[in-house]
């Protein structure tokens, strides 16, 4: 397993928003993590890039165990988290986020490289490459933020609601997106609630209900399950 | 009482001058306040200790003027790399605790140099010897180098914030922690970096203060509240702000001093600070 949360708890003040959170990543999958709002699925993913203290349980990633790490520490081991909000830096243009995405690349060659790798996949970027972040369109600003992500070369990508917001389009362009992701070989673990996008991408899929993991399995089992079409597809 | 055109000219050039001094310690506030959060209440006496260090090396043992600035900028940074790491940093978050420690700190770092060094006026020696003429006024070199030294070191902040890789880290993770944590960005680094930074500024903002007037133990508050001021006027974060900000300040202060009399060149910064956070909240230059 690439990524694997035991039993995870989190406390926000008195109050356990995660209790037995159990969730396994397998290298190279895609795995989803549904729910609805206040669910706890940004605050998993929080967990996991040391943004939030756990009460208890572990976290392992790539054989070491990470909970209690500072975040920048568990950065620099390939986990690259795009946060809910997207997190940019509103007054840097779209270079710069992109280049302070690249900061723990030493080999300058290997930024530039990842750059001109990035620029072909968002073309869009490219173009707007002077303009200040906070200018760019809500689809756009997502791009950016998934891009500042992937040109830190990460082995796992923590995707949270990379749809919110977007317009139906722009939501197939991120599916399309996800894929693309995957098949260049990062793992990516999806925070959706949109659900048709997470289960058209997603090999496994977890589902969160305040605070406890419901369901999980392949995607095609949940679907099919009465669980989830019932409280996710509407059906 | 007449005021003469060379009264006024020396009067800019004089304003320009504290200016430059305002800048160098406006730029050190700015960027600890962007970066890590808090208002470093003891950055006064980080610029007097700087000008009393280069007093030290340079009226009492003799050494070179402009090698006493750098080595009082090298020792200042390094005092502020210590003040961050067992001061600034621990206390992060707890703001009543942080405003105690750092007022007594200001405190206790004004009585030492005042109990250590003897009492009678000091004055650093010129940066520049000699004065010369445009348009009829005369203008002394050094308040000239004074001001070139000023922008010099606000143009070299400026290009290493905009260019290079730990510049590019320091501006991202003022505009957005979580972002830059989310790059891998060390938050401790960035702090200890921009203390450091901000701290060998002002050093050379009171080298150049106190090229001025004479140094005491007690002008780091003065220099404190110019240092706010301009961060009010100037927009919080905002180079360019700091600069356009610092030579308004300083020109305003001396031409009302000149007109006026020197109270109303003490009044004007608070006017400036409650109109600018009544009518313009975001300063000058300042986003949001
Ligand atoms: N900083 C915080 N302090 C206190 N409570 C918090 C904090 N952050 C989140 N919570 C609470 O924890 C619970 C889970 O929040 P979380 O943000 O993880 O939900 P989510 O599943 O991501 O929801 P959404 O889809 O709306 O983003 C919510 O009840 C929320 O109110
Ligand atoms: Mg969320």
């Amino acid at each position: 397993m690439l990524l694997e949360i035991k039993d995870l708890a989190v406390r926000y003040g008195g109050a356990e928003v995660l209790r037995g959170v159990s969730v396994e990543v397998e290298e190279g999958s895609v795995v989803t993590l549904l729910g609805g709002n206040g669910a706890g699925k940004s605050t998993t993913l929080r967990a996991i890039t040391g943004l939030v203290p756990i009460a208890s349980g572990e976290i392992w990633f790539d054989g070491r165990r990470i909970d209690g790490l500072a975040p920048q520490k568990i950065v620099e081991l390939g986990v690259r988290h795009v946060l809910e909000g997207r997190a940019l830096f509103p007054y840097m243009t779209v270079l710069e986020n992109l280049k302070v995405g690249a900061y723990l690349q030493k080999d300058r060659g290997k930024t530039a490289q990842m750059l001109k790798d990035i620029f072909v996949h968002f073309p869009r970027l490219e173009e707007r490459q002077g303009q200040q972040a906070r200018t760019l369109s809500g689809g756009e600003q997502q791009m950016l933020t998934i891009a500042r992500a992937l040109v830190g070369g990460p082995r796992l990508l923590l995707l949270d609601e990379p749809s919110l917001g977007l317009a139906p389009l722009l939501i197939r362009e991120i599916s399309k997106i996800v894929r693309n992701i995957h098949e260049r070989g990062v793992t990516v673990l999806l925070v959706e609630q949109n659900t048709r996008l997470a289960l058209d991408v997603a090999d496994r899929c977890y589902v969160l209900e305040t605070g406890n993991i419901v369901a999980c399995g392949l995607t095609q089992e949940l679907i099919e399950s009465d669980l989830v079409r019932k409280a996710y597809l509407g059906a | 009482m007449d005021i003469t055109g060379q009264d006024v000219a020396q009067s800019i050039i004089n304003g320009l001058c504290m200016g430059g001094t305002y800048i160098l310690i406006g730029l050190g506030l700015t960027l600890i306040l962007g970066i890590m959060n808090i208002l470093q209440f003891a950055h006064g006496e980080v610029y007097m200790i700087g000008a009393f260090t280069v007093y030290l090396l340079s009226v009492l043992n003799g050494v070179n003027l402009y090698v006493a600035v750098v080595i009082s900028m090298i020792t200042t940074a390094i005092l502020g790399l210590i003040l961050e790491r067992v001061l600034l940093r621990p206390l992060k978050g707890q703001f009543l605790s942080y405003v105690c420690v750092t007022t007594g700190l200001s405190l206790i770092l004004q009585t030492t140099i005042m109990l250590t060094f003897s009492k009678g006026t000091k004055q650093l020696p010129s940066l520049y010897k000699g004065s010369f003429e445009i348009a009829g006024a005369y203008v002394s070199r050094e308040r000239v180098v004074a001001i070139v030294i000023a922008l010099l070191l606000t143009l070299i902040l400026y290009t290493f914030l905009k260019r290079t890789k730990y510049g590019l880290a320091m501006t991202a993770s003022a505009q957005n922690r979580e972002g830059a944590l989310m790059q891998g960005i060390n938050p401790n680094l960035m702090s200890a970096m921009v203390v450091a930074i901000g701290s060998a500024l002002a050093a050379v903002g009171g080298a150049l203060g106190g090229s001025i007037f004479n140094l005491d133990p007690y002008m780091g508050g003065l220099a404190f509240m110019k240092g706010i001021t301009l961060i009010v006027i100037g927009g919080l974060g905002s180079i360019p702000g700091a600069v356009v900000g610092g030579l308004l300040l300083g020109v305003a202060e001396s031409l009302l001093a000149l007109f006026f009399g020197a109270q109303m060149g003490i009044i004007l910064p608070l006017v400036l600070v409650i109109a600018f956070l009544i009518f313009r909240p975001r300063g000058l230059f300042g986003h949001d």
